[in-house]
């Protein structure tokens, strides 16, 4: 068997773990058999380990042979001659995506194993892990995607399953209207990152990551464009990059987020999808260096997060949105270095901190237990009357900052003062417009579902 | 009270009295308002901090009334169930649970005379709700109703329940009455007009021509569109329910029925996150910068410029500046609140108790730092109560402005608010006729009502019909079940005891102690009931152990403070305020080592905590994410390998650990008792009296063993924000070990027991104390200060070990049974690992089941209950009543700890059960620890107090039956001198019976007086051991009696 014949073999069996996983989870339920607790676990467990498994071999051979740069290519799947346009099935094992689909796997695995446990009994237990493995199909392909069209698909099926996950406790209304707001920040970002791959296409005429920066393995590409052309493209994906790791200004969905069960949380919010957009830039850095006004965006972006974020931390009086905004500082540290270009920094900071949150987020329902164990140790409580901040601000200074600060930097307000009410406001005088004309041209109401009344009556099991 | 209007007034009027008489007026106003707020905060959920959970009545502001009344008032307060959903119940009844038996003793009880009424064809009253009881009856909102009218089978298929004799009888009228009076052709008389319209109705959807040879489906079909037709035609003719007034009156609720726009979603927002910035215990690394109280902490907050962008909140600032300028009090602002939202006085209280429930878990919580400061590290001033409703009020104002504006388009003054919104909103309050009628329809086909029947039926005839049917609502019909459900529990158990006894009679003073008068050793729990099976399986495996059990404090109540400890923590019920401090040391042999280790600890701790606080920041943060990789490990391995993990890490912790050779500071030298150095702990007398009480308590006042155990208990688990709801009840949520060992160190006092002895009580000088510590997590034994023990009695200690050790083997092996996650043919060593392994697995939802299945509680003698199999639903408390004396002092005192902290116990399960998201606190999965005080559920939610869904899942919710070893009598005394006891008794929050000391003659407690209970069965199975009974089991298991003399038989 040929080193290549190997590496394709690999590569496959990297990608066809979570895709079976996918359908073997996902069908039963559909056809009304669903699995029981055990077996969804073992299905789970074997795709986790076999796909870690075939990975490390991966990175093994990789290592031993000498390449650092291993294709899958699967072929072009639609061609369209006369638009120039091809999509193309390619995914790239390098020093980037070797890393993160390593860590993706062992993440992915250890919060399976944590939450065989932690969901026992519970009624969704089959559709958490139906999210699951979307979440790990959308992981895994994104991050060894090599065209932009595939990393979309891959982006896509971490969105979706991220907002089911926010919305996984359905009978209460407080996650589903979280869930829907996460999945509206994830519209604002994949219509930017859409519109760069539209870009793409019309500057390089593929999606081939190849094309835009560069031929060479990553971090060495040298990216083939002008830096003009760079920075618009670059600007969108930073728009992108920016709603899915919840960089400024569209921060407010993520302590928004921690309504899912504590593993899916800390899976999503503190390790993998929150640094998805970080490795997008990671990917597209050869463009940074061509366009210095682009690093420097990102580099602005990054700071204003994670001082922002910091400055959040600060305030927040429970664990989950506390560890949120503690991500989100790294986050933007992670893209501050991206943007000076410390590639290989980024990407250790981005391992290492995605298992840190993990544990942390884990651990979080301990908290009571670990402070107890910790006063003890040092023999009391800290009694600090007024932090950092407190001692060094003038009083009126304080008080607006901490409100700031509580009220999360008024990002949400904004992003619904400003840009969501201009849309509404729109939307209503479209509707008041249409009631108009099909009023005047029925000659009387148009409108049958004005009538409709709303049904609040009490059944009759509630009535006392 | 408008107080623009009243400034206005004032300055018009310069005469001195009318100002005077108004400020009088004013102050009067106020007290009212303040006495309003005051009896609402009372409805206030009554937790503390999560970290000392205490178990108690959720439903405590309300027992003054009955039980029954007390659930539907809460019901109405809180939206919440009052019972199990009627589904549930028919579950109960149909895997025997509840047998049908049982329903028809209770609705008789119930119905009294009432139930014999005859009430046409609708048979007696008695019959009629007993036929309801026994078919479930759908309902639902209209549009469902519609629905299943119009999509699925019910107008073309009786209900399966349906018996063949009733279907074929409506077919059979039917069928006779159309042909006979409504077919065209020969015209109908005057009262059969309506149903000819109906029929042809219905018949243009039928093959009309073909009437003659319509097969049996046909018809069925036919007398079911007729029959729901019939049923609307007499409903619709019938009068109206009378409307209920709607209880909400809040104009959120109004807005929100209307709009479908939540004001208080808006206000939540804000509120919460301000008031757990405001309670914050220490974990915000930046405080909330406080400015006085609640109020001018939120003034100076969001009275500042350049707010938030929201729009609701614009006006925010400029009506904040304009109470401070008017410099109005908490008070005073709600009083102008009010008067701005149109509030009137009749509707005041009301609306009051309601905007104080909305946000209940934070408003109660304020309420409880206000009131027991003493519990927290920081607790809130006094009136923030007060302030929070100001803050709330003010709040809302603006969230209604806001939400009436974008909703409805109101621009007016907030007073016309609901008045212009009720508009909007059609008011639905009382069964609409499709909802009427379908119930009709659904008993007509059960219990076989003609079409004919009903449509004959006049007027006011369907007026009773309606009456009849609709008194017997579902919330009655669940109150019938639950009682039944409880009734079944009682005599199965009542039944075994009597049984039981009989049993033990011939064999009693054959068998006592392996054929012994004096037991080898007596072992002492907590009157727990997860203590139950661990003495039962410590009785089989040592039949010649004597086992006792009394309130887990041992009438030690103490601030107690271990030699790694930071703080005091109160050892007794949260009833008693202890005068006592404990304090426990380093061994003064072993001091040198333990500064060693102190100081390491101190390091450690101090470089935990700054990792903990510093991975959340910027620079430290960074830092920690570089060699974030290293957490990997333990995280992996902690999530795979619970168990090895946790013994790894107690290896190595080794270095760190206080030593375990410690010493209690247990006696006082100076008076009175105190926290500095010679004031800590007891006077030789207080430990006389203590010892004394204990051994009264218990009966164990001669026949002294050579070994006596004190076994205080607790539990430990991860990830379980609740961990401290599982520790003893009796030490207010915390650890019982210490109690255990003070008491035992106590009674081996040579002084204490000269002492004693003065009181005729003489413990012999053979006999030994040891205090140890049970951990009903992990099932593990540990004992205090062995090296104390006489060399004499180590031979006898080590093989009480050996027992222990497999008692605690057998119980983790009848614990596991209870776990899903645990195969039922696990061996006991497996089980045993397996309870070790989940104390330490962070990922367990489920450390142990706690309190969950509790529902009886014995006070008397071991020896006539000892072998019953109790399926660790029991409290037992130890109570000998030949040693009481006439005025039952002993009992008394038992009884005053005993029944508040059961009938706490059984309420609080009881209500977190019937509605773990309303009364409980939901599913435990999403839950944020806030401020160090609770839990929310998710991003952001109110507090939540009460049980999580994981922790009650396998309860059964039945009020507690206390099985008293005394006579009736007696306990009509105990009942008459404590007002508390006698207020749960007849209140009926728990349920009560006497079991006299030498007939053995049962007395239940009904509607205020005993009355003789007739055994119903003999039978109670008999087998030789626990684990022959419950083995291969999850569910619910009856009594049964063990007897080890059945293995004999079985051998032979």
């Amino acid at each position: 068997m040929s080193t290549n014949t190997l590496f394709f073999i690999l590569g496959i069996a990297v990608l066809v773990c979570p895709a079976t996983l996918v359908v073997i989870l996902g069908l039963p339920p559909l056809v009304g058999r669903p699995l029981s607790e055990k077996t969804i676990n073992r299905y789970a467990y074997a795709a986790t380990v076999i796909g870690l498994l075939a990975s490390l071999f991966m990175l093994a051979m990789m290592l031993v042979v000498g390449t650092r740069h291993v294709p899958i290519e699967l072929g072009n799947w639609v061609i369209i001659p006369q638009q120039h346009f091809h999509f193309h099935l390619k995914f790239i094992f390098d020093r980037l995506s070797i890393p993160y689909v390593i860590l993706s796997f062992l993440l992915c695995g250890t919060v399976s194993a944590f939450t065989s446990h932690y969901l026992h009994r519970e009624q969704g237990y089959g559709r958490f892990y139906v999210c699951y493995s979307f979440f790990l199909l959308g992981m895994i392909v994104s991050s060894l995607a090599g065209t932009i069209e595939v990393l979309f698909f891959g982006w896509e099926l971490v969105g979706l399953s991220s907002a089911l996950l926010v919305a996984y406790f359905q009978e209460r209304p407080a996650p589903v209207i979280n869930g829907l707001r996460v999945w509206s920040v994830y519209r604002i970002a994949d219509a930017a990152f859409l519109m760069a791959a539209v870009a793409m296409h019309h500057l390089t005429g593929a999606g081939d990551f190849d094309r835009l920066v560069g031929t060479g393995s990553w971090p060495d590409g040298i990216a083939v464009m002008t830096g003009g052309q760079a920075l618009s493209v670059g600007l969108l994906l930073l728009v992108a990059a920016a709603g899915k790791s919840a960089l400024v200004p569209l921060s407010g969905w993520l302590p928004r987020a921690m309504e899912g069960p504590t593993p899916s949380s800390a899976i999503f919010y503190g390790a993998l999808s929150v640094h998805l957009g970080a490795y997008l830039l990671l990917r597209v850095s050869p463009l940074l260096e061509v366009s210095v006004p682009l690093a420097v965006a990102v580099v602005i972006v990054g700071l204003m997060t994670s001082l922002m974020a910091t400055l959040m931390a600060r305030v927040q009086t429970d664990i989950k949105s506390a560890l949120a905004f503690a991500s989100l500082t790294q986050v933007g540290i992670i893209v501050v270095e991206i943007g000076l270009g410390f590639r290989y920094i980024a990407l250790i900071h981005i391992l290492g901190h995605a298992c840190l949150r993990t544990l942390q987020l884990l651990r979080a329902p301990t908290l009571l237990h670990d402070y107890h164990t910790i006063e003890n140790a040092i023999g009391g409580r800290s009694t600090e009357e007024s932090g950092f901040w407190g001692r060094r601000l003038p009083r009126s200074l304080q008080n607006w900052s901490y409100r700031f600060a509580s009220e999360r930097g008024y990002l949400d307000g904004m992003l619904d003062v400003f840009v969501v009410r201009p849309f509404q406001r729109l939307f209503q005088w479209c509707d008041a417009a249409e009631r108009c004309w099909t009023d005047f041209l029925s000659g009387g109401h148009s409108r049958e579902s004005d009538e409709v009344q709303i049904h609040n009556e009490i059944v009759e099991e509630l009535r006392l | 009270m408008n107080v623009s209007t009243l400034d206005a007034t004032t300055a018009s009027t310069n005469s001195r009295t009318s100002e005077e008489s108004l400020a009088s007026s004013l102050k009067d106003r106020l007290n009212i308002l303040r006495s309003a707020v005051v009896e609402a905060a009372h409805l206030l959920p009554a937790q503390g901090p999560i970290t000392a959970f205490v178990h108690h009545n959720t439903l405590h502001a309300l027992d003054h009334l009955t039980f029954d009344e007390a659930v539907i008032k809460g019901g109405e307060l809180f939206s919440c169930h009052p019972y199990l959903p009627e589904q549930r119940y028919r579950e109960k009844l149909k895997h025997g649970r509840i047998l049908p038996e049982d329903i028809e003793a209770v609705l008789s009880e119930d119905l009294g005379d009432r139930g014999d009424e005859f009430l046409g064809f609708l048979g007696t009253r008695h019959s009629l709700q007993l036929n309801m009881l026994a078919y479930p009856l759908r309902s639902g909102p209209v549009a469902e109703l519609r629905w299943v009218v119009a999509e699925t089978d019910a107008l073309s298929k009786f209900r399966e329940e349906t018996t063949p004799a009733n279907r074929d009888h409506l077919i059979e009228t039917t069928r006779r009455w159309v042909m006979r009076d409504l077919r065209n052709g020969h015209p109908p008389a005057a009262n059969n007009i309506r149903a000819r319209e109906l029929v042809d109705g219905i018949l243009e959807h039928f093959d009309k021509p073909d009437i003659e040879h319509w097969d049996e489906s046909t018809w069925e079909d036919f007398t079911l569109h007729l029959l729901w037709f019939v049923c609307r035609d007499g409903v619709g003719n019938a009068p109206l329910q009378k409307e209920i007034h709607p209880a909400s009156s809040r104009h959120r609720d109004v807005l929100l029925k209307a709009t479908g726009a939540d004001s208080d979603r808006l206000v939540h927002e804000v509120l919460i996150r301000f008031c757990a910035a405001f309670m914050d215990q220490g974990f915000g690394s930046w405080p909330l910068p406080q400015a006085g109280g609640f109020f001018e902490s939120f003034v100076a907050l969001y009275g500042c410029p350049y707010g938030p962008p929201s729009l609701w909140m614009r006006g925010l600032r400029a009506e904040l500046e304009r109470i401070q300028k008017a410099g109005l009090t908490s008070l005073e602002s709600i009083a102008e609140s009010l008067e701005l939202l149109g509030v009137g006085e009749k509707e005041e209280a009301e609306f009051l108790v309601q905007t104080v429930l909305a946000l209940r878990g934070y408003a109660g919580m304020l309420w409880q730092l206000e009131c027991r400061g003493d519990r927290v590290a920081r607790p809130v001033p006094p009136d923030t109560l007060f302030e929070f409703l100001a803050v709330r009020l003010i709040l809302d104002r603006l969230a209604v402005t806001h939400v009436a504006r974008e909703g409805i388009g109101y621009q007016g003054d907030l007073r016309g608010v609901r008045a212009a919104v009720t508009e909007h909103a059609q008011s639905c309050n009382v069964p609409s006729v499709d909802q009427r009628s379908f119930l009709i329809f659904q008993l007509a086909q059960l219990l076989g009502w003609s079409p004919e029947t009903l449509y004959q039926l006049h007027v006011d005839n369907w007026s009773i019909v309606l009456r009849e049917v609709e008194e017997f609502s579902s919330v009655k019909r669940r109150s019938i079940y639950h009682r039944a459900y409880e009734r079944r529990y009682r005599l199965q158990a009542l039944d075994a005891m009597l049984v039981h006894a009989q049993r033990l009679v011939p064999q009693a003073k054959l068998t006592q102690f392996a054929g012994s008068d004096t037991p080898a050793f007596q072992f002492i729990t907590c009157i727990d009931d997860r203590e139950e099976s661990f003495r039962r399986h410590l009785e089989e495996v040592a039949p010649q152990s004597e086992t006792l059990s009394a309130a887990g404090f041992y009438a030690v109540a103490m601030y107690y403070r271990g030699a790694a400890d930071a703080y005091f923590t109160p050892l007794c019920p949260v009833i008693i305020k202890p005068s006592h401090y404990v304090v426990e040391h380093v061994a003064y042999s072993q001091k040198q080592k333990e500064h060693l280790h102190r100081n390491r600890r101190r390091t450690i701790g101090t470089v935990t905590q700054r990792v903990h606080l510093g991975s959340r920041t910027f620079a430290g943060g960074w830092f920690a994410a570089l060699f974030g990789s290293l957490a990997s490990l333990p995280l992996v391995m902690r999530i795979l390998y619970p168990r090895a993990t946790s013994r790894f890490r107690s290896l190595i912790g080794g270095f760190v650990q206080a030593p375990s050779a410690t010493e209690l500071q247990l006696e006082r030298t100076e008076d009175p008792p105190g926290q500095s150095n010679g004031h800590i702990g007891y006077s030789t007398k207080e430990m006389a009296d203590i010892v004394a009480r204990i051994l009264q308590d218990i009966g164990l006042t001669h026949n002294f063993s050579p070994l006596v155990i004190f076994c205080g208990h607790g539990s430990s688990s991860l990830n379980n924000p609740h961990e401290s709801a599982y520790n003893c009840g009796a030490c207010a949520g915390a650890r019982g070990g210490p109690n255990a060992r003070a008491i035992a160190q106590m009674a081996n006092d040579p002084r204490v027991r000269t002492l004693l002895e003065e009181r005729n009580l003489r413990i012999p000088l053979e006999t030994a104390f040891v205090g140890c510590y049970h951990d009903t997590c992990d099932d593990s034994v540990a004992f205090y200060d062995l090296d104390q023990l006489p060399l004499s009695h180590r031979e006898l200690f080590d093989e009480v070990q050996g027992l222990l050790g497999e008692a605690r083997r057998r119980n983790a092996h009848e614990r596991c049974r209870r776990f899903r996650s645990v195969s039922l043919t696990a061996t006991p060593d497996a089980a045993l690992k397996h309870v070790e392994s989940r104390a330490e697995d962070l990922s367990q939802a489920r450390p142990e089941y706690n309190h969950a299945t509790n529902a009886l509680c014995i006070v008397g003698r071991r020896e006539w209950n000892r072998g019953l199999f109790l399926d660790r639903r029991a409290f037992l408390t130890s109570y000998d009543p030949s040693q009481d004396d006439e005025e039952r002092t002993i009992l008394t005192r038992i009884l005053q700890a005993a029944i508040p902290v059961c009938a706490g116990i059984s309420l609080e399960y009881y209500f977190s059960t019937v509605d773990s998201e309303g009364y409980g606190c939901g599913n435990k999965l999403p839950h944020n620890i806030t401020s160090l005080l609770g839990v929310m559920t998710g991003a952001a939610s109110d507090l939540r107090p009460g049980l999580s869904a994981q922790m009650v899942e396998i309860h059964e919710p039945v009020r507690i039956l206390f099985v008293i070893e005394t006579t009736p009598e007696a306990m009509l005394q105990i009942l008459n001198k404590n007002e508390g006891i006698d207020r749960l008794v007849r209140g009926e929050w728990v349920q009560l019976a006497t079991i006299d000391p030498y007939t053995s003659q049962i007395q239940y407690f009904v509607r205020g007086k005993f009355e003789p209970y007739t055994q119903e069965s003999g039978e109670l199975p008999e087998v030789a051991s626990s684990a022959d009974w419950y083995r291969g089991w999850r569910d619910h298991l009856g009594f049964a009696s063990i007897s080890p003399s059945k293995r004999a038989v079985q051998t032979q």
